[in-house]
């Protein structure tokens, strides 16, 4: 009579071994997705998507901050209250407050290296925010103006900055 | 701004006083496949208990723990979760209670806060504070952008993946406000990794010139790769416990204060606000230091690093930094991070940071002078020159810290068995980096992570006549 007990196989694939010396190393290869919120920034992320540069403000009227927040929160720290969304007119020109080139960035970067990225200062905003400058050579002190991905990234990315000239 | 209330500016207050005694180093290394992540923290944790001219057994010194402290950054290199539970049960230190701390590049720093607080609060008479870190399991790249992971992941992250291009911006700022030339940026790390050369334990010893730095591999404009820290493999601990347990377990226990701050995880959300000003600082000294429209921390400066200068010089009784402390280990994750702390821990006004390395102040001996620096910084090679395995560097800091103060420096740097344990040949030229000794000696420590989000600041005063 034929054995028909249900028998557990090992189904994975074999480790690769890096090396047997002077200890045994093997390879443990990870590829997992994350689903990232946005949560209450959404509106901002979905700004981006339209083209749109949104940022936060402090409606409390007893609240030292009335400044625009852009990275947008949006909840107050200073009053710790809800914020408003309001969307900064476009164009939207900024000042460049520092820069880098980036040579080397690490693993999975999305921007082709080198480039330029930038810290940009923009009128009523308390914060100074960050991004990616498409092309020309930044100065402390230069205009940039903000553009948009015709196909949306769906991610900070998506918004990216041009010398602005006059 | 931020505004501190009454309560946020109360000064840390032991309620009862705490000591170090001991520590224990591995050897740091890029990759490192001889020992599992446990076994060097056993490695650390022998050379604590076994070559600290403790006056008890080792086995009698474990017996008195009662607490242990794990300081390890990221879940995501060490691919294991609850990565202190096993090496607390590999330590033999199993049924008593642990935690794991993680504050990024602070949470060495962090984790002796913790255990200092358990001494002092009287949970503990005995504590083992031991970090580690294991970054080989990924290539460079890969651990970059793993490290970048302590950026914001909304804002940040995906804008380089790659720590040093969040440095880069500030070391821009700063060159243009405060008249720093790349030269003296370069000197930093000439003078970690020469100072590197001397630790039997180093990553990345080196003689390089100024230029060598300079014609280095750009990471992110301005920083160049010999002007970055370590990627690190490596344990550290350290022994902390209340007074009489100190005196029973040796003669040349150090006293310690520990006190932290924090910013922004973003660069990106500093607004500007009033200066904290330090025991020795005047309004009147910053009076023109910013122009109408500049802003304090900016990205100049790390209101974090100020905050735990701030409360710890005051818990310490520090009136004046640079006067009172005898060495400074820094946070040196690049030349600019570096540059940046001199200011806010006060070892130079703000705007004249460049000037302690100028001036000579941050060496061993001053090469203006010939003579001994007043107040050298990083005799332990740093994290440009030794190491920076995060979750174990705040740690190995404080540890460097202990044996200079306990007059130690040539026992765990010079002695060439330490040399051949880790395969390596004590050089020929071999320096010694010690401190001369005085009454009351101390030596301050800073543990920094992400751009400035957590900073802490220790002290360690030699307890003995
Ligand atoms: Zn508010």
């Amino acid at each position: 009579m034929k054995e028909t007990r249900e028998e557990a196989r090992f189904i994975g694939r074999p480790a690769k071994v890096v090396q047997m010396e002077p200890a045994m190393v093997v390879e443990w290869p990870r590829t997992f997705i994350h689903r990232h919120t946005y949560g209450k920034l959404t509106p901002f992320f979905k700004g981006l998507q339209e083209g749109r540069l949104l940022a936060t403000r402090c409606k409390n009227p007893k609240c030292p901050e009335n400044r625009l927040w852009l990275p947008a929160r949006a909840d107050c720290p200073d009053c710790l209250q809800p914020m408003a969304w309001e969307e900064i007119p476009q164009p939207v020109i900024g000042t460049i407050y520092t820069y880098t080139r980036v040579a080397y960035g690490g693993m999975g970067l999305e921007i082709s290296e080198p480039y330029w990225q930038i810290d940009v200062e923009l009128e009523g905003v308390c914060t100074i925010f960050k991004g990616w400058l498409k092309y020309g050579e930044p100065k402390i002190g230069m205009k940039v103006r903000a553009q948009f991905q015709d196909v949306p990234t769906n991610t900070i990315l998506n918004i990216y900055w041009v010398p602005h000239d006059g | 701004m931020i505004v501190m209330k009454e309560g946020n500016k109360r000064i840390p207050k032991w309620n009862r006083k705490v000591f170090a005694v001991a520590g224990g180093l591995t050897d740091y290394r890029k990759w490192f496949p001889e020992y599992k992540l446990e076994e060097l923290v056993m490695l650390a944790f022998r050379q604590m208990l076994e070559q600290n001219d403790l006056k008890m057994d080792p086995l009698e010194v474990k017996g008195l723990i009662n607490y242990a402290v794990y300081g390890h950054f990221a879940d995501h290199f060490q691919d294991q979760l609850l990565c202190s539970a096993k090496v607390h049960d590999y330590l033999g230190l199993d049924p008593l209670y642990n935690v794991g701390i993680k504050t990024g590049g602070a949470t060495g720093g962090s984790a002796v806060l913790t255990g200092a607080m358990a001494v002092a609060s009287g949970y503990a008479d005995v504590v083992l504070v031991a970090g580690w870190e294991r970054m080989d399991e990924v290539d460079t790249r890969t651990g970059n952008t793993y490290i970048s992971f302590a950026a914001c992941k909304d804002y940040e992250t995906r804008l380089a993946r790659m720590y040093s291009a969040y440095y880069a911006p500030m070391a821009k700022r700063f060159m243009e406000t405060y008249n720093l030339s790349e030269e003296t940026r370069a000197k930093v790390a000439v003078k970690n990794h020469l100072y590197a050369c001397s630790s039997p334990y180093a990553q990345q010893p080196g003689r390089y010139t100024v230029e060598e730095v300079l014609n280095s591999r750009i990471a992110a404009w301005p920083l160049r790769f010999l002007e970055c820290c370590a990627m690190s493999v490596g344990a550290a601990s350290m022994l902390l416990c209340d007074e009489k347990t100190a005196w029973r377990l040796t003669d040349r226990p150090c006293e310690l204060y520990i006190a932290g701050g924090s910013h922004t995880l973003r660069v990106a959300d500093r607004r500007h606000q009033a200066i904290p000003l330090l025991p020795h600082e005047t309004e009147e000294m910053y009076r023109d230091l910013l122009e109408p429209g500049s802003r304090y921390p900016g990205f100049e400066s790390f209101l974090a690093s100020r905050m735990a200068a701030w409360f710890c010089y005051r818990m310490a009784g520090i009136e004046n930094p640079l006067e009172d402390l005898d060495l400074v280990e820094l946070h040196d994750a690049f030349t600019i991070s570096d540059i940046q702390t001199y200011g806010d821990i006060g070892l130079r006004p703000y705007g004249q940071e460049p000037d302690y390395i100028e001036s000579g102040d941050a060496y061993y001996i001053n090469p203006n002078t010939g003579k001994p620096g007043k107040c050298p910084s990083n005799l332990s090679g740093g994290l440009i020159g030794t190491m920076h395995a995060v979750g174990a560097t705040g740690i190995f800091q404080g540890v460097e810290c202990l044996w200079q103060v306990q007059q130690k420096y040539d026992k765990f740097h010079g002695d060439p068995k330490i040399w051949e344990f880790w395969g390596k040949t004590k050089p020929d030229d071999w320096q010694s980096l010690q401190i001369p000794d005085r009454k009351g000696c101390q030596a301050a420590w800073v543990s920094h992570a992400g751009v400035g989000s957590h900073v802490t600041l220790g002290i360690l005063r030699k307890a003995w006549q």
